[in-house]
């Protein structure tokens, strides 16, 4: 890797000092595992000049029960959020996000602040700059974004109009059904951003001196069935082709609440809330169902080769709603 | 863009390999070690572990799986800077020091002729041995679990199941 | 059944140790003293010419110590016919390399790279295999007008086969019952990726000595491959340990001329090994083929004639495709018993990184091709594919011509009984419920089987030569430059030595690979260890024993032929009290050296077929596979782990995933591979693993000494045709497009329609 200044920082405080002091210039780093990748391959014209290990931040990385919700440090790792007790209880559906992420020795270290504010997987965006240099595009600052008449499998089905990369995120999906708020800290800031306005077009909302240091979860209904599914090529390893985070209440049979959140369409996880109105109220017959994934995707405008994504995201939010496991 | 040296993180690095403690003096310098030099870099081209092995380099194979505390981590993904305090093991520091004998779990490797090519071993003795480590009694579906994130292209994974599962039975006796 | 002591044995590996503790050296492993880093500048564009390119910032960033383009570099050439140069004023893939620097550090090269200012004058480019033969495609080499490369192969000798033109294509048609036509194509060019890239250390000794050391699967090729083209000089080749190669590191001049020009320019040592994203990006993958064919089909099953055009898009050079399509044109026949033939090959540039040799080499790729028309005229004839292969499989006293150009008549076993056998394990009958057909529908998932069948008669390819040194301390040396590249073969030589010595198996090892002390040796290919290589190697043996037995038959006043030996001790027949040990009747001032040379033999094909099973989710597009059963015949198993690991390896390696979800994806607006790295390359997994049993007979082969013959090469061929076999069946539509990922899946139940059509 070409070389960078790096320091560690002791505490919340430091780090976004240092953030300021770089202008911009310096990369949070904790678990490392999106953020080297991306040094490594040069994606970027920018490289960064200092690298700041927040690792070192004590009291980052707990998942602690309040009267109302869950409150999880942005140093959590996956695997202390996937064997918590709390989250097993109160939001299941995060931890069957966590789970799908990678694979072990990648959650044993990836941090859940980490999965939320790491980068796009858009190949065109992170093409390897030593074969033949990294492709320009409009995420980059170029003018165009190639996907659109190129290779766009796994690119966005709505909502993009100059960059169609999506969000890769697995637990932005969940988190975004659950409510969650993220707790942002910049030098002179301290900002709470709900999850659904946290992703914009070409990344998020975080200025360049500002970090992520806590998750808040409001606990669910207690009768709430909660569902992950992700739609992959392989279990392990893979981003989500699609993903659907869903929570659904019945009483008696009938739907008294749904959420429901498609994952890897769009730059940010879509909350569908034409197809949770339309569920409310109702027997969850197969018809039904599969009108309300319709409405899901009524917004959906496929590229030349991501139609399949579309149907895949029906089957996904019917799957959901009906809690199938699969 | 010159790297700015205005903060030193850590001027001295330490961090013990196979049991041994290990410094080095961090820096852009010929004798020091560069921040952005990965644990696995350290281990192959300063410490002379060339056990643990480069493939995708990206965090997306498991051949450079190493413990870090006790976990299977990739080393491929990990600054050495950012290693302070912590205690690795490497494919090198399995077995018994003291006698030289190796791990029931390499011998079960050899029992079972578990690799081909043998490139991707290491790692994934290294993942097995994690998953042993706090699960002495896996399943098999356990075992594909821990190793999910291993590439092996041979298509020995049939047999290092195999050699996994001997492992747990002998370690029941 | 002969009862032996080691062969057929389940014996641990000699090199088990090592690679178990991580001491195995593999290339990027090991260091010269001195040494530097070579490092590539890759084209951006897939079709340019450099028009100017100035090094001059980058020589001067400390550490770099060189800078070669192509106007400096040797005109050392490869490929087939020799046309590929280290560097060229031209480009004609995105990663072809345009510069090649030497530095102090791996970091520092890197640098230097980014400083090298290049000026190209773009080309138009061209990808499609048919597109880039039409009149006024771009032209990626003057010398080949059309993009068509000539056909033929010189190693393969002056007739090597360059088309199957067999029988009367009229009678045959006139024969037929049904007729079928139709264009296919297995073009997903997926990349075998070995876990260790490809790398080696070139080191000069004055102006004439080269030292190599590499990743290859035939290290002695290397000397004798490239020591010609670079000026008659003496080239020293040593073998590592092979981070496994399926092909794809055999004679691999890619990585090896770089390294020496750059170790000629700076007179140091220099190490150059891939990274994955060149590997990737910039690497050999398979070959494109695409078939434009008509079959004839009796009612029986019996084929009346096979004609076609056969389009090879080999990239943007042949490493060997030549050599693969006379093979491939050779194994369709041992495959499909036929007395009509028209087959014209076509092996075509286009601008993406070259296509090399992986294991199926040409056959392979033929018959994945080849296999949709070939089940639709099954379809039209109604017959059951199990069936139709053991009808059509090549038999004893069949005859075929070979890559040589020559009528081989074979004189291997009928492999008849494997496939019945095969079929019994999987379940065929059972499941089998007529063409199109699912074995099985639960909801919106369907089941549905194939299988899939080949064979390959390079058993016996080749020259194979070995020593064997008897020590008196009771000690076997086999000198041989057999590459220990995954299969165990360097150990299997240890086994099939120690039988005939009856030493213990850690008495007998193997030299270093290195072409100064072993003799000639082509390497461990076409599944030619067991047969080709261990025939040598046991012919060195048998001559060693039978010149210690003429040193040793003095002393016990008998003949040679009296004596036996056991464990280092030599006795006179049936009295075993009368043994010494070899010190006592060589002396410890004596060694014995015996010599084996194996000569080519194509008479022997070999045999492996594949039953799948694959459920499909029709909501979703995902075909599981859920079981895979493979039967061959291997006529004397070796060592019983190796094999079963062998034919494992039918899923990856671009095997049976190849059908599934394994493809290279090139931008063919910007040329350039999207999918260099192991998240979107995609490979199986642990956690994803089919069920998985092999039938392996053991019907004894006379002409080998323990009756045994190779097959692991072929392990992966019969297994992409086999999936698209089975999804078909389990959707009861057809569907032809490698790999069968869920956009096409869907695509054919009729649920999208944006699929693009490959072939037109």
């Amino acid at each position: 890797m070409k070389p960078f200044a790096h320091t560690s920082a002791g505490s919340v405080e430091e780090a976004v000092q240092l953030l300021a002091k770089y202008e911009g210039k310096a990369k949070l780093n904790a678990g490392g595992t999106d953020l080297l990748g991306v040094l490594k391959d040069r994606v970027l014209p920018d490289y960064p000049e200092a690298i700041i290990n927040i690792k070192t931040i004590p009291g980052l990385n707990t998942i602690e029960e309040c009267e109302e919700g869950i409150s999880i440090g942005a140093l959590t790792t996956l695997v202390d959020i996937i064997t918590s007790p709390l989250i097993e209880k109160y939001c299941p559906l995060l931890k069957e996000a966590a789970v799908t992420v990678a694979f072990p020795q990648i959650r044993n270290i990836a941090t859940i602040g980490g999965n939320l504010c790491q980068d796009t997987r858009c190949w065109y965006y992170r093409y390897p700059d030593k074969i033949g240099g990294m492709i320009d595009c409009f995420r980059k600052g170029g003018k165009r974004c190639p996907a659109v008449s190129g290779e766009n499998q796994y690119h966005a089905l709505m909502g993009a109009k100059q960059c169609f990369a999506v969000c890769p995120s697995d637990t932005a999906i969940a988190l975004t059904a659950l409510g969650a708020t993220f707790t942002a800290v910049g030098a002179e800031s301290i900002r709470t951003l709900p999850v659904n306005e946290f992703y914009t077009p070409l990344g998020n909302v975080l200025t360049p001196g500002e970090m992520i240091t806590a998750i808040y979860i409001p606990k669910p209904s207690p009768v709430a069935g909660q569902k992950f599914l992700k739609f992959t090529l392989r279990k392990p390893i893979d981003f989500a082709i699609v993903s659907v985070a869903s929570i659904i209440t019945l009483d008696q049979g009938i739907c008294t609440g749904a959420r429901i959140v498609l994952g890897a369409v769009a730059h940010t996880p879509v909350r569908v809330l034409k197809a949770e109105e339309f569920l409310k109220g109702k027997e969850l017959s197969e018809e039904i169902v599969a009108e309300a994934a319709e409405f899901a995707l009524a917004k959906a405008k496929p590229l030349s080769k991501n139609a399949y994504k579309l149907e895949i995201a029906k089957t996904l939010v019917k799957r959901a709603v009906r809690g199938d496991s699969s | 863009m010159t790297p700015t040296h205005e903060i030193p993180s850590h001027p001295t690095i330490t961090f013990t390999v196979n049991g041994e403690a290990c410094s080095f003096i961090m820096g852009d310098g010929s004798h020091e070690l560069p921040p952005s030099y990965t644990l696995a870099q350290t281990l192959r081209e300063r410490l002379g572990l060339t056990g643990t092995k480069i493939s995708c380099d990206h965090g997306a194979c498991g051949c450079c799986t190493v413990l870090m505390d006790g976990k299977a981590v990739l080393s491929c993904m990990l600054l050495t800077v950012e290693c302070e305090g912590k205690e690795i093991t490497t494919i090198e520091g399995l077995g018994n020091p003291v006698t030289g004998a190796i791990d029931p779990l390499q011998q079960a490797f050899i029992d079972n002729t578990a690799f081909q090519c043998g490139f991707c071993t290491p790692g994934i003795i290294m993942s097995a041995k994690a998953l042993l480590n706090e699960n002495p009694s896996p399943t098999v579906e356990d075992v594909k679990e821990a190793l999910a994130g291993n590439f092996c292209r041979c298509i020995s994974h049939y047999h290092v199941l195999d050699a996994v599962i001997a492992t747990v039975k002998k370690g029941g006796e | 059944m002969k009862e032996y002591r080691f062969i057929g044995k389940s014996t641990p590996r000699k090199d088990a140790l090592d690679i178990v503790t991580g001491r195995t050296k593999f290339i990027n492993d090991l260091t010269v003293p001195n040494m530097l880093y070579g490092k590539v500048l890759r084209s951006p564009l897939p079709h340019a010419l450099i028009k100017n390119i100035d090094t001059g910032e980058a020589m001067r960033l400390p550490g770099v110590k060189a800078v070669l383009t192509y106007k400096d570099v040797p005109d050392w050439m490869g490929g087939l016919p020799l046309h590929v140069r280290i560097l060229d004023s031209k480009v004609r893939y995105v990663g072809d390399a345009v510069a090649l620097v030497a530095a102090e550090t791996e970091d520092i090269g890197e640098e230097a790279l980014r400083l090298i200012k290049v000026e190209y004058e773009s080309l138009p480019a061209v990808y499609d295999v048919e597109e880039a033969i039409q009149p006024g495609a771009p032209q990626l080499y003057e010398q080949f007008p059309g993009n068509v490369l000539p056909q033929g192969i010189p190693a393969f000798g002056p007739h090597s086969l360059r088309e199957l033109v067999i029988g009367d294509l009229e009678k045959g048609r006139e024969e037929a019952d049904f007729i079928v036509e139709g264009s296919y194509a297995y073009e997903n060019i997926p990349n075998p990726l070995p876990p260790e890239s490809p790398g080696a250390i070139a080191a000069w000794e004055g102006t004439d000595t080269l030292n190599v050391w590499s990743a290859s699967q035939g290290p002695h090729m290397i000397k004798v491959s490239l020591q010609r083209r670079m000026g008659s000089i003496n080239l020293h080749s040593m073998g590592t340990p092979v981070g496994a190669s399926y092909g794809s590191k055999f004679m691999s001049w890619q990585y090896v001329l770089p390294a020496a020009a750059l170790a000629k320019a700076t007179d140091r040592p220099v190490k150059f090994c891939y990274g994955r994203s060149e590997h990737l990006a910039a690497f050999t993958v398979r070959l494109g083929s695409r078939i434009h064919g008509e079959v004839g089909i009796k009612k029986n099953g019996e084929v009346t004639f096979l004609s076609g055009d056969w389009l090879v898009n080999t990239g943007a050079f042949s490493e060997t495709s030549q050599a693969m399509v006379a093979v491939g044109c050779g194994e369709v026949q041992l495959m499909l018993r036929c007395p009509n033939w028209s087959l014209k090959p076509k092996v075509v540039c286009t601008n993406r990184t070259a296509s090399g040799q992986i294991r199926g080499f040409g056959g392979q790729e033929l018959e994945c091709a080849l296999l949709p028309l070939l089940t639709m005229a099954m379809e039209k004839a109604d017959i059951d594919p199990v069936n139709f292969f053991k009808r059509n499989y090549v038999k004893p006293g069949d005859g075929y011509y070979w890559r040589d150009g020559n009528w081989w008549v074979c004189r291997g076993i009928d492999y008849t009984k494997a496939m019945e056998q095969g079929a019994v394990r999987f379940g065929w009958k059972d499941k089998w419920k007529g063409w199109l057909k699912p074995s099985s529908v639960k909801g919106v998932k369907r089941r549905g089987i194939g299988v899939g069948v080949h064979g390959n008669a390079d058993v016996g390819e080749d020259v194979s030569e070995a020593y064997v040194r008897l020590d008196p301390n009771g000690t076997a040396t086999i000198y041989s430059g057999l590459a220990e590249h995954g299969t165990g073969q360097r150990s299997n030589i240890c086994k099939m030595v120690a039988e005939i010595l009856q030493l213990p198996l850690d008495r007998v090892s193997v030299t270093p690979n290195d072409s100064r002390v072993n003799p000639y040796e082509m390497g461990p290919v076409g599944s030619r260890g067991t047969y080709a290589i261990g025939s040598a190697v046991i012919a060195a043996a048998e001559d060693a024993k039978r010149q210690l037995f003429e040193q040793i038959a003095p002393k016990f006043a008998v003949k040679p032929e009296d004596l036996e030996t056991e464990d280092g001790m030599v006795y006179v027949k049936g009295k075993p009290g009368t043994g010494i040990p070899w010190i006592k009747g060589m002396d410890y001032d004596r060694t014995v050296m015996g010599r084996g040379r194996f000569e080519p033999d194509f008479a022997l094909p070999n045999f492996m077929m594949i039953f799948t099973e694959v459920e499909v989710d029709t909501e979703t597009g995902k075909v599981e596979l859920l079981r895979v059963v493979g039967a061959t015949d291997v006529g004397q198993i070796i060592d019983p782990p190796g094999i079963v690991n062998q034919l494992n390896g039918c899923l990856g390696s671009a095997g049976i995933d190849s059908a599934l979800f394994e493809e290279t994806v090139i931008d063919t607006q910007l040329g350039r591979i999207m999918n260099p790295n192991m998240i979107d390359y995609k490979w199986r997994t642990f956690a994803e693993l089919p069920e998985m049993e092999h039938v392996i007979l053991e019907t004894p082969i006379p002409s080998h000494r323990f009756h045994a013959i190779g097959v692991g090469e072929i392990a992966t061929s019969p297994g992409p045709s086999a999936i698209l076999m089975a999804v078909t069946n389990a959707l009861g539509v057809r569907i032809h497009d490698y790999p069968l990922t869920p956009d096409k899946v869907l695509s054919a139940l009729g649920k999208i329609n944006t699929a693009k059509r490959r072939v037109k």
